[in-house]
C-alpha cells in the first residue's frame, strides 16, 4: 500500500483524535448572556438582537432552569406575548453539557438532539458557558492549523527505525472479537523489540487488551489510540456509546453487564476495567449515558516513575 | 519443568510448536476458561490449560506472556487459533483429558 492511500485516513483520524482530546471548556464561549426568571420575552429579544445569538439560558442562582430558543421567541412574537415572563415560554427540560467532557460527547449530543446550542455547566452545576457548532468548527480549524504548522516545522526530521515514538489509532467494532486484540499484539511486539522488561510489556499489553475487549464487548464501536514516547505509554479508549450509568460500579471487581454470549467468549466477569486500573500508573474515566465513554491509562516506562503496586 | 514432559503425561497432541518448544520451561499452571482471570494473573513461565477453544484463549496467553496453551477435552482447534499461535510464538497442544484431570496429572509430575 502506497503512502498516498494512507494520508486521508491518517488525517481523518487526526480530527477524531482532536474531538476526543479537546475538552468542551476549551471550545465553548465563556461569555454567556443569560436571563433570570423574572425577565420578559422582550428582554430576551433585545439580548438576542444586540448580541447576534440564537438562544439564551434562564438561570436561578447560577443554575440553568430553562432555555429560550429562537423558536420560543418567534412563537411568543406571533401570539403577541412579548410582555410575558420567560418562564411561560422557555423549555424547562434543558439538556446541559459538563465542561470537563470531551468534545466528542458534545458532537453526540448535537446528533441526538435538534438544539443549536447547549448550556455548559461546571462541577457545581453552575452555568459556565455555551456551546454551538460554530465553536466546534472554529476550534477544529484552529487546532488543525496549529498541528499543520508543527508538522511543517518538523518536516526535515527523518523517522528512525528504532525510534521510541509511536502514535497509532485502531478502530474497533461491536462484537468483532476476531480483531479485538490485534492492537495489543502489535504494541506488545513494538515494546518487546525495544528491549523493555517482560513485566512492563505485560502491563501495557494487559491494559490495552482489556480496553480492546471492552470496546468490542460493551460499546457500539470506538477507537483505541496509543501515544508512546521514551517515558510512557498513553492508551486512550473512546467509544460512541452507550455510556456507563454508574462509573464507580463499573470499577468494582465482579460487577458486570455482560450478556451470555460475551461470557461464552471467556470475558464479562466484571474484571476488565479494574484490571486496567490495576496495571496502570495513571487511570481516568469519563462517561455519559447516550454519549460514550473515554478512558485514559498511562504506564510509565522509566523505572523511577513506575507504580510497583 | 520442560513442556515436553507435561505433553507426554497428558498424551497431548502438538498442534503448533515453535522451534525448541519441547524445552519451554513451565513453572506454574493456570487452568481456566475465564480469560478475565487469566489476564489478572501475574505468574511467570505459565502454562495455560483451558477448554475454551477460541482465538481469545491464544491471544490472552500471548498477552500475559505465557508460552504454551493446552486445549483440554479434545476440543476442535480452529485454523485461526493456529495462525494466532504462530504469530504470538505460543506452543499449542491438545489433550483428551479434562482440565481437572490434566491438573492432577501435572501435579503428580511436579511432585505436588
Amino acid at each position: 500500500m502506497g503512502e498516498e492511500q494512507k494520508t486521508p485516513l491518517q488525517s481523518s483520524l487526526r480530527v477524531q483524535e482532536l474531538i476526543y482530546g479537546l475538552k468542551i471548556s476549551e471550545v465553548m464561549t465563556k461569555k454567556v448572556f443569560a436571563v433570570s426568571r423574572n425577565c420578559t420575552m422582550r428582554d430576551v429579544q433585545q439580548i438576542m438582537k444586540n448580541n447576534g445569538i440564537t438562544g439564551v439560558p434562564v438561570v436561578d442562582s447560577k443554575r440553568v432552569v430553562g432555555f429560550v430558543s429562537m423558536n420560543d421567541l418567534m412563537n411568543a412574537l406571533e401570539q403577541g406575548d412579548m410582555g410575558d415572563g420567560v418562564t411561560s415560554h422557555m423549555s424547562g427540560e434543558v439538556q446541559t453539557l459538563a465542561e470537563e467532557m470531551p468534545l466528542s460527547f458534545a458532537i453526540s449530543a448535537f446528533n441526538k438532539f435538534s438544539f443549536r446550542s447547549f448550556p455548559v455547566v461546571n462541577k457545581k452545576n453552575e452555568l459556565a458557558g455555551i456551546l454551538t457548532f460554530r465553536n466546534i468548527n472554529l476550534a477544529l480549524i484552529r487546532e488543525l492549523s496549529r498541528q499543520l504548522r508543527e508538522m511543517e516545522n518538523q518536516h526535515s526530521a527523518v523517522p528512525e527505525t528504532e525510534s521510541m515514538d509511536l502514535v497509532k489509532v485502531y478502530q474497533l467494532h461491536r462484537y468483532d472479537f476476531e480483531n479485538g486484540g490485534k492492537a495489543s499484539s502489535e504494541i506488545k511486539k513494538f515494546l518487546k523489540a525495544r528491549g523493555f522488561h517482560a513485566k512492563l510489556v505485560r502491563r501495557v499489553a494487559v491494559a490495552s487488551y482489556e480496553l480492546e475487549i471492552n470496546l468490542v464487548a460493551h460499546s457500539i464501536g470506538g477507537m483505541l489510540s496509543f501515544d508512546i514516547n521514551a517515558d510512557r505509554v498513553k492508551i486512550s479508549s473512546h467509544d460512541r456509546g452507550p455510556g456507563i450509568a454508574d462509573v464507580e460500579q463499573a470499577l468494582t471487581e465482579g460487577y458486570s453487564t455482560a450478556n451470555e454470549w460475551i461470557r461464552s467468549q471467556g470475558f464479562g466477569a466484571g474484571m476488565g476495567l479494574p484490571n486496567v486500573k490495576r496495571v496502570s500508573d495513571e487511570f481516568a474515566i469519563q462517561s455519559a449515558v447516550g454519549m460514550g465513554t473515554m478512558i485514559r491509562a498511562v504506564i510509565n516506562l522509566k523505572p523511577e516513575k513506575q507504580n510497583e503496586d | 519443568m520442560n513442556l515436553n514432559r507435561i505433553a507426554d503425561m497428558l498424551e497431548a497432541e502438538l498442534v503448533h510448536g515453535p522451534a525448541g518448544w519441547e524445552q519451554i520451561n513451565i513453572e506454574t499452571v493456570f487452568a481456566s476458561d475465564l480469560m478475565s482471570d487469566v489476564l489478572m494473573s501475574e505468574r511467570d513461565e505459565m502454562l495455560l490449560i483451558t477448554s475454551l477453544s477460541t482465538e481469545q484463549s491464544i491471544r490472552s496467553a500471548g498477552i500475559v506472556g505465557s508460552e504454551a496453551v493446552i486445549i483440554a477435552n479434545k476440543k476442535t482447534v480452529t485454523e485461526g487459533m493456529i495462525e494466532l499461535a504462530k504469530d504470538q510464538d505460543v506452543a499449542l497442544l491438545c489433550t483428551k483429558f479434562p482440565k481437572y484431570e490434566s491438573c492432577i496429572r501435572i501435579g503428580r509430575l511436579m511432585g505436588a
